[in-house]
C-alpha cells in the first residue's frame, strides 16, 4: 500500500527550480518577470514584527501542459502571502503584512492553479509577497512542486485514503488488544502491543492530517511536537515489548539506560524534529536488534523472525525515503509483535489445556487411591478373614472402611481441603491399616491450625508411604506425628514417622508415584511457591512441606 | 513339605498359614513367614524348600526380582497377589499357580493340589526358564529349548544354539510347567514335540526320536504309544 502510494506520483518532474532569493521591503514591481534580482539575498535569518518581504524563484518549465489540463503548484511556506506568477497575482494565502492585526488565516500547504498561457516551456518567475509574524526566524520556501493541477490535488487524497485504512487497521488492533488486556489484567504484552498500535495509529494520522485539516503555519510546531512525542512513545514501547517477550538478564537496568538515552536524544536539538525522530528510530532499531540477537541466542520462539525484520528495517532506512522506511518499518515490526503475541496466546492455550488434563488426572489419582488393587484386594482379603474369624471386629473394620470412602467422596473434586478433613482421612486410614497389618499405629499432631487448607490427599499419601516403607518398632508400634509451624514467610508441615525403617534402596532409586502426586498437587495450588523434602532420620522418616506466602 | 510364605500384610499372612496348616495337615514339615524382600532372598538361599507362596508387592517393592530368583530354584512357586493383571507375566516366568486376592480356602487348596497330585498345567504358558549363571539370574526363552535331560535333582537344558545350561528344578517339576509344549519321552528326557523330525526303531526294538538338529533321544517303552499319538 505504501509502495503504491509513493510510486503513484509523476516520476519525471516537469520543472526545474532555481535558488530562491529574498528581499525585505514591499514594492509591487518586484513581481515582474524581468526584474534584476541579482542583489537580493540568498538567505535572511530574521524578519521581525511581521514586516512584509518578497521572495523570487526562477523556474524552468520543461514541458508545457496538455490542452485544458492546467498546471498547478503546491507550496509549503511559513507565513501569509500572495503569489505572483510571471508578474500576475494568481493566489492569496492569508493577509501578508496584517498578521498582527488580523486573526491567523490560510494554511501551511496550499495548491494554486497556474493560468495555461503562463506555462509555456521556458523560464518563469514565481514571486511571493509575504510576512512571517509567528516564526520570524523561519524564512524560506520549504517545498515547491509543479505538476498537473488535478493530480496535485488528488494524489495526496488518494495517499491519504490508503493511509487512513492503514491507520484504521492499527486502531482496531489497539482496541482489540486493549479489551484482551482488560479481560486478563496480567497480560502486559497485550497492553503494550495495544499501546504501540495506538501510538502508531496516532503517528500515521498526525503525519497525514495536513491534507484533510488545514493547519495555519503558526500551529505547525504543535503537529511536529505531537509527532515527536508519539515517536518517543513508540521508541520506548517497542523495545519494552521485546524485552518482555525475550527476557534477558537485568532487562530493567538496560531498559532504564535505553530510556535515558532516548530522553537525551529527545531533549537535545529538540527543534530539529526530523533529526530527533531519525535518531530515536535508529536507537529503537539498534536496541531491539540487540534484544532479538539475545533471543536468537537463547533460541526463543519467533526471535529469528524479529531479528530478520529489524535487519530489513535498517536496510530500508538507508535505501528508501525516510517516511517510507518509517511507516513500512513500523508496520513490519508491529506485525512481528502481533505474531509473537499469537505464539504466546497459543502457548497459553496449550498450557491451559494441559492444566485441565492435569487436574483431571490428579482427581482420578486421588479417587484411585482406594480402588487400586493393592489397597482394595488386600483390604478385602483381611476383611474376609476378620469376618470369618471375629465377625464383630469385622463389622468395625467395615465401618472404618466406609468412613474412609465417605471422606474421599467429600474431597474428591476439590483442589484444597481443610486440614481437619485431611487429618480425619489419615486417622481412618490408620484404623483400616491396623486391621490389615495388626500393628499398633498411633497419630499425634502439634500446632495444627484448623483454618488452614491443603491439597487433598497429600498427607494421606505421606502416611501411605510411611506405612508401606516402615516396619514396626520392637513393641509392634509405629507412630506418625504432624507438626505445623508458620511465620510471615512460610507455613510448614512436618510429617514424622517413628518406626524401624525398611531398607530404602528402591525408594532412592526413583521417585515413587506418591511423591509425584504430592508435587503435582502442590504445583497445582501454589505454583512454584513450595518445597518438599523427604529424608530418613534416626527415628524413621521425615517429610516437610513448606508453602511460601 | 517345607513352605515359605512371603507376605507383608500380617493378617493375610496369618490367614495363609492357618489355611496351609489345615489343608496339608501332617504333610507339612515347616512353615515360615517372612515380610521383607531381602530376608526372603537370604532364606531361600540357605534353606531347602518345597514351595514358596509369594506376594508380588512387598513394602512398595516389586516382587519380580524375588520371583525371578524363586523360579530359578528347585522348588515350585505360587503367587498370591492383589494384581490379577500380573498373572500372565507370572505364568510366563514359570510359576505353578497364581492365586488372586481375595482368596478362600478352596482356591488355596486347589493350588496345593497341583503340587500334591503333580497335576500337569495344560493351560499355562511358561515362556522363560530362569537359570543361575555366574551368580546372576538369566531368563532362557522356552522357544530356545530343544529338550531337557534329567541329571539327578538338576536338569540340563539343551538349547537351539548348541549350548547346554543347568536348571535347579527336577525333570518332574519342569514337566509340570512345560507340559503344553514338551513331552516326557523317557524317564530322563523331556522333548519339545515340535522339534521331533522322526521316530525310528533301532536294534533291540529300542525307539529313538530324532530331532531336527540331528540329536537322538531314547524313547521309553511305555511312552512310545502316547508320544506317537501326540506327535502324529
Amino acid at each position: 500500500m505504501l509502495l503504491v502510494t509513493s510510486c503513484s506520483q509523476n516520476p519525471k518532474p516537469v520543472f526545474n527550480e532555481y535558488r530562491t532569493v529574498f528581499r525585505i521591503g514591499d514594492q509591487p514591481e518586484w513581481a515582474a518577470t524581468d526584474l534584476n534580482d541579482q542583489h537580493w539575498k540568498k538567505r535572511i535569518a530574521l524578519v521581525p514584527d511581521g514586516q512584509v518581504f518578497w521572495s523570487r524563484t526562477k523556474i524552468d518549465i520543461l514541458k508545457a501542459p496538455e490542452a485544458l489540463k492546467p498546471y498547478g503548484f503546491r507550496l509549503e511556506v511559513y507565513g501569509e502571502y500572495e503569489v505572483f506568477w510571471d508578474g500576475v497575482l494568481i493566489g492569496k494565502n492569508g493577509n501578508p503584512g496584517q498578521e498582527a492585526d488580523l486573526p491567523p488565516e490560510g494554511k501551511l500547504w496550499t495548491t494554486f492553479i497556474i493560468p495555461t498561457d503562463l506555462t509555456n516551456t521556458g523560464e518563469h518567475v514565481m514571486a511571493i509577497r509575504l510576512s512571517n509574524y509567528y516564526y520570524p526566524d523561519h524564512i524560506g520556501n520549504y517545498g515547491l512542486k509543479i505538476d498537473d493541477y488535478d493530480d496535485l490535488l488528488t494524489d495526496r487524497l488518494i495517499q491519504n485514503s490508503y493511509m487512513h485504512v492503514f491507520a484504521g487497521a492499527f486502531l482496531i488492533a489497539a482496541i482489540y488488544f486493549l479489551f484482551l488486556f482488560l479481560g486478563n489484567k496480567k497480560e502486559y504484552p497485550a497492553l503494550i502491543f495495544s499501546i504501540s498500535c495506538f501510538l502508531f495509529f496516532g503517528l500515521t494520522m498526525t503525519h497525514f492530517v495536513r491534507t484533510t485539516v488545514p493547519i495555519h503555519y503558526s500551529l505547525h510546531v504543535v503537529r511536529l511536537e505531537v509527532i515527536t512525542g508519539l515517536m518517543f512513545g513508540i521508541s520506548f514501547s517497542i523495545p519494552l515489548y521485546f524485552s518482555m517477550q525475550f527476557p534477558y538478564p537485568k532487562w530493567k537496568l538496560f531498559l532504564g539506560i535505553y530510556t535515558a538515552i532516548l530522553l537525551f536524544i529527545f531533549s537535545i536539538e529538540h527543534h530539529l524534529f526530523d533529526y530527533t525522530i531519525l535518531n530515536m528510530a535508529f536507537s529503537l532499531l539498534v536496541f531491539s536488534l540487540g534484544i532479538a540477537v539475545f533471543g536468537v541466542y537463547k533460541k526463543a520462539k519467533g526471535a529469528f523472525l524479529v531479528f530478520f525484520t529489524l535487519l530489513l528495517c535498517i536496510f530500508m532506512r538507508y535505501s528508501v525515503s525516510f517516511n517510507l522506511s518509517l511507516f513500512t518499518g513500523f508496520s513490519l515490526i508491529l506485525l512481528n509483535m502481533l505474531y509473537l503475541l499469537s505464539l504466546r496466546i497459543k502457548e497459553q492455550r496449550l498450557a491451559y489445556e494441559n492444566s485441565l488434563v492435569q487436574s483431571t488426572r490428579l482427581r482420578l489419582e486421588l479417587l484411585k487411591k482406594n480402588i487400586q488393587p493393592h489397597f482394595l484386594m488386600n483390604t478385602l482379603t483381611s476383611l474376609i478373614d476378620w469376618i470369618e474369624e471375629t465377625p464383630k471386629k469385622g463389622v468395625l473394620f467395615i465401618e472404618a472402611l466406609a468412613k474412609e470412602f465417605d471422606l474421599l467422596n467429600q474431597i474428591e473434586n476439590q483442589t484444597l481441603i481443610s486440614i481437619t478433613q485431611e487429618i480425619a482421612l489419615c486417622r481412618t486410614h490408620l484404623e483400616i491399616m491396623e486391621y490389615r497389618k495388626e500393628v499398633n499405629y498411633s497419630w499425634e499432631e502439634e500446632g495444627i491450625d484448623p483454618g488452614q487448607k491443603v491439597p487433598p490427599g497429600i498427607l494421606h499419601t505421606l502416611l501411605e508411604n510411611g506405612i508401606t516403607h516402615s516396619l514396626p518398632l520392637d513393641d509392634n508400634s509405629i507412630k506418625f506425628k504432624l507438626v505445623y509451624e508458620s511465620n510471615s514467610d512460610y507455613k510448614r508441615y512436618t510429617f514424622l514417622t517413628f518406626a524401624a525403617a525398611v531398607r530404602q534402596e528402591a525408594n532412592t532409586k526413583k521417585e515413587g508415584t506418591g511423591l509425584k502426586y504430592i508435587k503435582a498437587r502442590l504445583t497445582e495450588s501454589y505454583h512454584e511457591q513450595w518445597e518438599l523434602t523427604s529424608e530418613p532420620v534416626n527415628h524413621g522418616w521425615k517429610n516437610t512441606i513448606k508453602i511460601y506466602s | 513339605m517345607n513352605i515359605l510364605i512371603v507376605e507383608d500384610e500380617s493378617r493375610i499372612a496369618n490367614r495363609i498359614q492357618r489355611m496351609t496348616r489345615a489343608i496339608l495337615g501332617d504333610a507339612l514339615q515347616s512353615l515360615t513367614h517372612i515380610n521383607k524382600l531381602q530376608e526372603a532372598l537370604g532364606f531361600i538361599e540357605n534353606n531347602s524348600l518345597d514351595l514358596v507362596l509369594l506376594d508380588l508387592n512387598l513394602n512398595g517393592d516389586s516382587g519380580f526380582d524375588l520371583l525371578t530368583k524363586a523360579v530359578s530354584e528347585s522348588f515350585h512357586t505360587i503367587i498370591i497377589s492383589a494384581y490379577k493383571n500380573q498373572a500372565i507375566t507370572a505364568f510366563e516366568y514359570g510359576v505353578l499357580d497364581f492365586v488372586p486376592k481375595p482368596f478362600n480356602r478352596n482356591r488355596l487348596e486347589q493350588a496345593f493340589n497341583r503340587i500334591v497330585t503333580k497335576e500337569k498345567m495344560v493351560t499355562n504358558t511358561t515362556k522363560f526358564l530362569a537359570i543361575k549363571k555366574r551368580q546372576k539370574l538369566q531368563l532362557i526363552p522356552i522357544q530356545d529349548v530343544l529338550y531337557i535331560k534329567g541329571a539327578g535333582t538338576y536338569t540340563e537344558l539343551f538349547l537351539t544354539d548348541g549350548r547346554k545350561e543347568l536348571h535347579d528344578k527336577s525333570l518332574e517339576k519342569l514337566e509340570q510347567l512345560l507340559s503344553h509344549a514338551f513331552e516326557r519321552v523317557h524317564k530322563s528326557y523331556l522333548v519339545k514335540i515340535a522339534e521331533i523330525k522322526k521316530i525310528s526303531v533301532a536294534s533291540g526294538s529300542k525307539y529313538i526320536a530324532e530331532l531336527k538338529n540331528g540329536a537322538r533321544i531314547p524313547i521309553g517303552r511305555t511312552k512310545y504309544k502316547d508320544l506317537k499319538a501326540k506327535w502324529l
